[in-house]
């Protein structure tokens, strides 16, 4: 019995460990692309070669999921504000819900699944074959080859690609607008731009950047630590997807807080 | 003979464990300029690791690694560049970066540590292709080529930057004939060129032909490390065995 509590104990004291070193080594890495992204050497055409790989290859996808969300939050919020005669109330709404929270937050989710999992996939892959120890031997930085140049190019994109978002949002809140509920597209147009205010706007592109940051410090660090071959790699894959969204939607939470106290 | 030449490496009285697989428990020897030294083993003894520690792919639990008179070991990533660049590792595996063409990959210790312009790389590259025997072969993607073949890729890249030592592991494993030749006579090639190398294999023929001395590890110990003569000679039980069942592989 007292054998068993001490194992337990034990247990849960290296669980705990575990998950100290792994914070501890997460940090390390993001202060690490930090510290060095402002030292030579500058890799400029391996940023722009991943802008063009994860923010251009993302720009289908999101004008997708624009769409749909701004179709279907005006059908559902029309419906539902006609009940009580707040149609006009709609492009306001949806407007706002879409600047703040939907935007940033479904590109996000998007852009982890197919870009976190990409990174993941594609640097686990790499330290399995030992390029990534071959990057060392070369005397070069895993951290300033393969880690800086994906970080910044999704922080960079992610923001870009949920004021895309949010622009197809609005044009499919638009369309719905004009189609079920009779509001003309000039005061559907207007309604949006006096009701999201510039905070609302910096407030969606602040918090894709934290949460394009949390999808690349997490894919490489994940990628970086791959082992057993190509099982290791799905693994890495799955495991980046599922932390990422999981910590997107939490982080969203407390950003939204923040902002809304100090804006 | 090799004693009068200068040091270049002392790996003095290593440690190393992986959890409570020891691997290394006071491995020490001496690499001088322009020498080609055999590590013999059975598999897992550790050889491998010793090249890594050597180049700080992994760091070692105790002992020292010293170039030239400086010690290396206690080096933090970032310091380890210079040596990286003096000391070259060809992986077993090649390790090419399958995303880019021979040429860029032979190119990119030139474009990272140099300024040479792209027309003094490309010569080098091409140079360097000529000494691999894979001339017009610098557009082809890793994928493209045979198990020799990126062998001799990732020498060419460990070579390009004229290191003093090149770390060889594993060169010739899993190759036929033809390509362990190939291998073997650039390896000679370099040699005669006064580059110092650390040979892991376990082809003996190539390590007695190549090498001007072998070392032979086993149990974390160094239990061997004399001429190839001497080591074709040895009476010591171990090293018989390791030389009988080399042939019995063979």
């Amino acid at each position: 019995m007292i054998n068993a509590v001490i194992n337990r104990f034990i247990k849960t004291g290296e669980r705990a460990r575990q998950f100290f070193i792994f914070v501890g080594e997460i940090t390390s890495l993001f202060v690490e692309t930090i510290k060095c992204s402002f030292s030579r050497p500058f890799y400029f055409s391996r940023l722009m070669e991943q802008i063009n790989h994860i923010g251009y290859g993302s720009t289908s996808i999101t004008v997708v999921i624009g769409l749909t969300m701004g179709l279907v939050m005006t059908l559902n919020f029309g419906y539902g504000l006609a009940k009580f005669g707040g149609t006009l109330y709609v492009p306001a709404v949806v407007s706002l819900s879409l600047a703040r929270e939907m935007a940033p937050l479904f590109t996000s989710l998007l852009v982890a699944g197919r870009v976190g999992s990409g990174i993941a996939a594609e640097i686990g892959a790499m330290n399995v074959t030992q390029q990534v120890d071959a990057i060392r031997a070369l005397g070069t930085s895993p951290v300033r080859v393969l880690v800086i140049p994906r970080f910044w190019a999704l922080v960079i994109s992610l923001p870009l690609l949920s004021a895309l978002s949010f622009a197809v949002g609005i044009l499919g809140g638009m369309l719905v607008c004009r189609m079920e509920f009779d509001i003309v597209p000039g005061f559907y147009l207007y309604k949006v731009f006096s009701t999201v205010k510039f905070h609302d706007y910096m407030s969606g592109l602040v918090k894709s950047s934290i949460f394009a940051g949390i999808i690349t410090i997490f894919a490489c660090y994940k990628g970086l630590n791959t082992k057993d071959g190509t099982k290791g790699v799905g693994v890495t894959t799955t495991w980046v997807v599922v932390t990422a969204s999981i910590l997107i939607l939490i982080t969203d939470f407390f950003i939204s807080k923040i902002f809304l106290v100090i804006w | 003979m090799m004693m009068d030449k200068e040091v270049l490496l002392e790996v003095k009285n290593i440690h190393k464990a992986f959890g409570k697989n020891k691997v290394h428990q006071g491995v020490s020897f001496t690499l001088h300029k322009g020498e080609s030294l055999g590590l013999l083993g059975g598999s897992g003894t550790g050889k491998s690791v010793l090249l890594r520690s050597i180049i700080g792919l992994e760091r070692i639990d105790q002992g020292q690694i010293i170039f030239k008179g400086e010690r290396i070991d206690q080096l933090p990533e970032n310091k380890l560049t210079p040596y990286r660049i003096r000391i070259s590792y060809s992986f077993q595996s090649g390790a090419l970066f399958d995303s880019i063409n021979v040429f860029e990959n032979i190119a990119y210790p030139l474009f990272e540590h140099t300024k040479f312009s792209y027309a003094q790389i490309k010569d080098k590259v091409c140079e360097m292709l000529k000494l691999i025997d894979l001339q017009g072969k610098e557009d082809l993607m890793p994928s493209d080529l045979s198990g020799g073949m990126q062998k001799r890729v990732g020498m060419a890249r460990a070579m390009i930057l004229n290191p003093e030592i090149v770390l060889y592991d594993e060169p010739t494993a899993g190759l036929d004939p033809s390509n362990t030749l190939n291998v073997v006579s650039l390896m000679q090639k370099l040699k005669e060129k006064g580059l110092a190398s650390i040979f892991v294999t376990h082809d003996i023929p190539s390590a007695i032909m190549l090498c001007d001395r072998i070392i032979v590890l086993h149990e974390g110990k160094i239990i061997f490390n004399d001429t190839p003569h001497n080591f074709q000679n040895s009476e010591d039980p171990i090293v018989r065995k390791f030389i009988l069942s080399s042939k019995d592989e063979l």
